[in-house]
């Protein structure tokens, strides 16, 4: 067992190479106020867009009146579909080509409470604000489906290409000796940035700059263009610091046509802010789901069989799927399973992605399911979970890459005491509080889209690396900026990163935990193409210091530039740079395999999802793995449920900043603890709307909710996953984290609760 | 938020005087006045400050009791080391409440004053429906999304929770608003929901409270409160319970008990038929667990907020139990 | 009905003019009419601590004061923080340090917070400096790290 120590900053060189522990480049700037986000740019004679949202959840817009909005003060337009100017319709991530019908950011048609019906624009935000509440809205209202639960909305559609199949699941399910079957449920969740979303958008000509929160530059410049017939290098988005996403600023929204339209019809920059309130319906969360899992099994817990039925709600106009069988199908071998999903029509808006998409609400089925029968047969949780460990890719049917998942158990369960655990639910006590260990394994796949990055060495000796990604908090800045100071050869800080500008080289979605792998892939190609360059201009040039050397080659080392012989006394790359009459030395590399390396696949590889290639394709299985070990403390008179202290061991293959990987796996902990005790979007059924629109209602966690949290690195460099040897971080962490706590709380009350969040009434 | 005028009150005299002009509302830490101005439920014309007014932040604590000016501020009265001492109970009930920042902004005058949160009282556009906001337009909570709302006190036309926790101290320990001149018991201050929900106050046009005192105990030197709720911090509670306790001099006679009720009510509540059924008592877990359950006699529940009833009970039980130092 | 006034806010210690409303908030102030975008807008209700400034050396939410309320008082946002070299504020240094953040956007409202935290006195322990730091929403889950870095900033401070 390996177990990759939390190394202490060493606050020397090594922080800055790749795997050192860093503080984050773009700190200085968040610390200080003077790093500027999406809508806090003032472009001159900026005016202020506000939303209004229908009140109803299906029916028609019957008439706007807009008589007083419009003689209020300071209002410039009130949009409407009636007067907005018409929007092309646009091709869609999948590159699904688009419809001939004209694009409709503003509903005529109304299939959920808080769609954008109309929008204000005013000369201030207050003018905006107070006018949009006057206009006078009439609807026809027709009876809505308001949640998976509505009598109305049937059994939905099934998606087949989601389903999993091998051996004979119901037959093996029905002769096992020992059988399990329960409903594991989630409720709508909600990504809740900090940051609300909106956008600043100004026209000059044909040409539009956006100033936005964005997950994906080119994917969203992409539509815009489209949207506004403009060609893509007339589109420049710009987002160098994004207040969080997760998952929710990767695709265009309706808000942003809107306020890109306002623009257009006003010839002044428009500011658009999504309020709080308005976030919850102008992007989908996590949609609710349901899962029926069935486990047959031996007495000693092997796993014979696994049947799978699973729904996720959708809206009436699109489908979105939740994949709740991936983890199902993965985690433990079985020679039987059977797995299908239903995707179920309500009145709400289109569901979209939130951390760990699939795989989280998957894994709480799965995850609580394994658990159930560990004690229907009197086992160790821990214990069935090797017993029925993978070893290979039970679907796919080949070797896993890298899958450090016993390790992690064998790391996580002694760093938190597993063996203290008594098997006896409502065994372990302190006063009036139940006491619960819980334990349950997470896991990502490591998904792969070719990058690009310019690397440019300047001659003052410094380096810019430059890319169209984003640094939403991952740490993109800094992993980036270690890259290129060690593949050229720099002190870290000389490198200088720029991010966040479709004016710069190209670079795919940061979802799916890829973008760290991918554009450490291609800032490294690019890096070394560069010093390559430099060395062989200092090997040749006629007017360099190294010319009379004669060397085969030199080593760049500290920023110097020195024969392999002489290391330790070389001359400054500035110097070098300078003799050698250069201002800058410039390498723009694409880590596209060479089938793709034309104009046309350049673009779609950058701007849909098309090239994505999926964890199977190649020799290996690619996945990221955890586990979670949850003490709990449940107020046997209360209800309420405190997670008092964590312990997670996570495979993310090689850390290339561990100081910042810590940070990010913490953070889907913690989100994985609201989603486990706290978040749920509650619906009114008769109006199909989410009542707790709010930071005071949809409960996240606080500070006082979160306990320290210990995170074990049981990785390894798997350069089958990635060309430097990392795997998925950021979304990993969060997966198994309720299943866990639900676990422990079973084991601390005796309580099974398969339907998060668990909140006190539950158990009181 | 609708446009106002803004006047900077230079006494109470002339704030009251601006108080009585019409639409025109008293603006001190501005954290529920701005808030509901916001969601649309408050329109005033104009806005009267009166958080530069000065003399009005006085925390005096006497062998009569404590005496609050109206603009003290949450944290300042929850820090007073003389309130901690002779009224833990609102020490408790202050820095439990809110957040850090906000206790920062709202004052004690304005804290009592606190609005509901019920959703469908803080959304006028899409719930016109709200008996609170607009007499004889029904309430969308009764079979709503009512999780939140309160199980006593309420009536057929409105089953708003009382927010706030700091009254709930108060209406423990007998605490007088003073409006002005004029004095009130805050048990009497606060009005059932009954036929007129609007109507939450018993505050008349052109006055406003410029102090509360609370009358020294000694079950209110033995205090507590107790607030649960579904996350740790920073929410409303979903039950909570002010307790004081004075023994006999035998030690666990129970001579003076004082038990009030919050996040379950409509106003803040008063459990005297616990109290009197602990009077004159040996402190024992079952006789108050038996007294405890006599604080829900008659509450209703509305589906989702179901689980209220047995949580009262509970919280009170343990705060009592806690102050008897038997849990 | 549009009644502009004008009125001077004393804002890190530099006294400022703007013409605003009366109902425009003080974040708003600071942020549109000021552009001093330090100060974040979270959820505009006082609910997420990303407004969070000084008022008279106390936090408060800016989001929930009008700009004309805070006339005569003194403002710290997190801009005035930082020296006048430009050195880091110790809780500057100590999220820094401590990787107190991911996104940054929740920051100078959790920064302005801590400072205000230490200096109240409510930094005593890891409980305490979670309880006093619960007005203050992080999505990106940095809580660990902002106890660990108020703990540390706490020392260097006393």
């Amino acid at each position: 067992m390996t177990i990759v120590e939390t190394r202490s900053k060493r606050g020397d060189a090594s922080d800055g190479a790749l795997g050192g522990r860093l503080s984050r480049v773009d700190g200085p700037a968040k610390i200080t106020g003077e790093a500027t986000y999406g809508l806090e740019y003032h472009p001159e004679g900026m005016v202020y867009a506000v939303l209004v949202q229908s009140t109803i959840a299906s029916g028609r817009v019957r008439s706007i009146d807009a008589t007083a909005a419009e003689a209020a003060p300071g209002v410039l337009l009130v949009m409407t579909p009636e007067n907005a100017l018409p929007i092309k319709s646009a091709t869609d991530w999948l590159e699904t080509p688009p419809s001939e019908a004209p694009y409709e950011p503003l509903a005529r048609e109304v299939t959920f409470s808080g769609q954008h019906v109309a929008a204000v624009i005013a000369g201030t935000f207050e003018q905006a604000t107070a006018a949009a509440a006057l206009l006078k809205i009439t609807y026809d209202e027709t009876k809505a489906i308001t949640s998976l639960d509505d009598p109305e909305a049937g059994i939905g559609i099934p998606i087949d290409q989601m389903t999993v199949e091998w051996g004979d699941a119901e037959a093996a399910l029905a002769t096992a000796p020992v059988r399990i079957e329960g409903e594991y449920r989630t409720p709508r969740e909600y990504n809740v940035p900090i940051e609300p979303h909106g956008l600043i958008a100004e026209w000059k000509g044909d040409t539009l700059t956006v100033w936005e929160p964005s997950q994906w530059i080119d994917g969203m410049a992409r539509t815009y263009a489209e949207w506004f017939g403009l060609p893509f290098e007339n589109v420049r988005l710009v987002s160098p610091y994004i207040g969080g996403g997760f998952g929710s600023k990767a695709l265009p929204l309706e808000h942003s046509a809107v306020a890109i339209n306002a623009a257009r019809m006003l010839g002044r920059p428009v500011k658009l802010a999504v309020t709080r309130p308005q976030t919850f319906t102008a992007f989908g969360g996590r949609p609710a789901t349901r899962q029926t899992i069935a486990l047959g099994a031996t007495r000693e817990g092997k796993l014979l069989s696994i049947v799978h039925r699973s729904a996720n709600e959708t809206s009436m106009k699109d489908i979105f799927v939740e994949p709740l069988g991936s983890v199902t199908s993965l985690m433990y071998e079985t020679p039987n399973l059977s797995s299908r999903q239903n995707v179920v029509r309500v009145n709400t808006v289109k569901p979209g992605a939130l951390r760990a998409p699939g795989e989280n609400p998957s894994a709480f089925g799965i995850e609580c399911a394994i658990d159930e029968l560990a004690y229907k047969v009197g086992i160790d949780p821990l214990e069935i979970r090797l017993l029925n460990y993978a070893e290979q890719d039970p679907h796919a049917k080949k070797p896993w890459s890298t899958r450090r998942l016993r390790e992690a158990y064998a790391a996580g369960a002694e760093a938190f005491g597993w063996s203290k655990r008594h098997p006896q639910p409502r065994s372990m006590r302190e006063g009036n509080q139940l006491i619960g260990y819980g334990v349950a394994a997470g896991t990502y796949p490591v998904r792969r889209t070719p990058g690009e990055a310019l690397v440019r060495i300047l001659s003052d000796g410094t380096v810019e690396v430059a890319s169209s990604s984003i640094d939403m908090g991952q740490g993109t800045y800094t992993i980036l900026a270690q890259t290129a100071a060690e593949a050229i050869g720099v002190p870290v800080d000389a490198v200088r990163v720029k991010l966040g500008d479709s004016a710069l080289p190209r670079a795919p979605v940061a979802g799916g935990s890829q973008l760290a792998n991918l554009m450490t892939g291609a800032v490294h190609k690019a890096a070394l193409a560069a010093r390559d360059e430099l060395i062989g201009l200092a090997i040749n040039d006629p007017n360099s210091p190294f010319r009379n050397l004669q060397a085969n080659t030199l080593v760049v080392e500290g920023g110097q530039i020195a024969s392999p012989r002489d290391a330790g006394s070389g001359i400054a790359i500035a110097e070098v740079m300078q003799r050698i009459g250069r201002d800058r030395i410039e390498a723009l590399r694409d880590t596209l395999p060479e089938n793709l390396r034309n104009e046309k696949d350049h673009f779609r590889n950058f701007t849909t999802i098309t090239t994505m290639r999926s964890p199977t394709e190649g020799d290996y299985s690619l996945h990221s793995w955890c586990v979670h070990f949850v003490e709990v403390r449940v107020d046997e008179d209360f209800g309420t449920v405190r997670v008092a202290r964590m312990v997670s061991a996570l495979d993310s293959g090689r850390l290339y900043n561990p100081k910042l990987a810590e940070s990010q796996w913490k953070g889907g902990i913690i989100m994985g603890i609201g989603q486990a005790l706290l978040e749920e979007g509650t619906i009114d059924s008769r109006h199909g709307r989410v009542m707790n629109n709010n930071l005071g209602d949809y409960l996240v966690p606080t500070n006082s909710d979160i306990p320290d949290l210990k995170v074990i690195s049981v990785g390894i460099p798997d350069t089958n996953a990635s060309v430097l040897g990392g795997k998925a971080v950021g979304e990993l962490a969060i997966v198994g984290v309720a299943p866990a706590i639900a676990n422990a709380v079973f084991h601390a009350t005796g309580k099974r609760i398969r339907d998060m969040p668990i909140t006190l009434e539950k158990l009181i | 938020m609708r446009d106002f005028s803004y006047l900077r009150a230079g006494s109470v005299e002339e704030a009251l005087s601006a108080a009585a002009m019409p639409a025109t509302m008293l603006l001190a830490g501005g954290t529920t006045l701005i808030d509901l101005a916001k969601c649309g439920v408050t329109e005033p014309e104009r806005v009267v400050d009166i958080t530069h007014l000065k003399g009005l932040d006085t925390i005096r604590i006497d062998a009569e009791g404590a005496f609050i000016g109206a603009l003290a501020k949450m944290s300042h009265v929850a820090a007073d080391a003389a309130v901690q001492s002779a009224f833990p109970a609102v020490s408790e009930s202050l820095w439990q409440a809110a957040s850090a920042q906000i206790r920062n902004m709202a004052t004690i005058g304005g804290n009592l004053l606190q609005r509901t949160r019920c959703a469908y009282f803080r959304d006028p556009a899409t719930f016109p429906a709200c008996n609170k906001r607009t007499p004889g337009s029904g309430c969308s909570a009764l079979e709503g999304v009512n999780r939140g709302h309160a199980v006593l006190g309420g009536s057929d036309t409105c089953i708003a929770i009382y927010p706030g926790d700091l009254a709930i101290a108060l209406v423990a320990f007998d605490a007088i608003v003073h409006l002005g001149d004029r004095k009130i018991a805050v048990d009497d201050f606060f009005l059932l929901p009954g036929t007129t929900p609007d109507k939450e106050h018993d505050l008349q046009p052109g006055e406003m409270i410029t102090a509360i005192t609370i009358p020294a105990s000694a079950a209110a030197r033995r205090s507590t409160y107790l607030k649960v709720r579904d996350r740790q911090s920073y929410e409303f509670a979903a039950a909570s319970a002010a307790v004081g306790i004075e023994f006999e001099t035998d030690g666990k006679t129970i001579k003076d008990v004082r038990v009030a009720l919050g996040g379950v009510a409509t106003k803040p509540w008063r459990a005297r038929t616990v109290e009197e059924a602990l009077k004159g008592k040996a402190l024992q877990t079952e006789t108050v667990k038996t007294a405890s359950r006599l604080a829900v006699e008659g509450a209703v529940a509305h589906g989702a907020n179901h689980y209220k009833i047995e949580l009262a009970s509970r919280v009170i039980e343990r705060a009592i139990l806690k102050m008897g130092a038997l849990a | 009905m549009t009644n502009r006034t004008t009125i001077q806010l004393e804002i890190n210690g530099q006294t400022q003019a703007l013409e605003v409303e009366p109902r425009v908030t003080l974040l708003d102030a600071l942020r549109d009419h000021l552009q001093l975008t330090g100060t974040k807008k979270g959820c505009d209700q006082g609910q997420c601590g990303a407004c969070t400034v000084h008022v008279d050396g106390e936090r408060v939410l800016s989001c929930l004061t009008l700009a004309a309320q805070a006339e005569g008082r003194k403002i710290t946002t997190v801009e005035g923080l930082s020296g006048p070299g430009g050195e880091l504020h110790p809780v500057q240094a100590a999220f820094l340090e401590h990787d107190a953040f991911q996104c940054g956007y929740c920051t100078p409202g959790q920064i302005m917070s801590a400072v205000a935290c230490i200096r109240e006195g409510h930094a005593g322990s890891d409980d305490e400096i979670r309880e006093y730091m619960s007005g203050n929403l992080c999505r990106c889950g940095a809580y660990p790290h902002i106890v660990e870095a108020i703990r540390e900033a706490a020392k260097v401070m006393s």
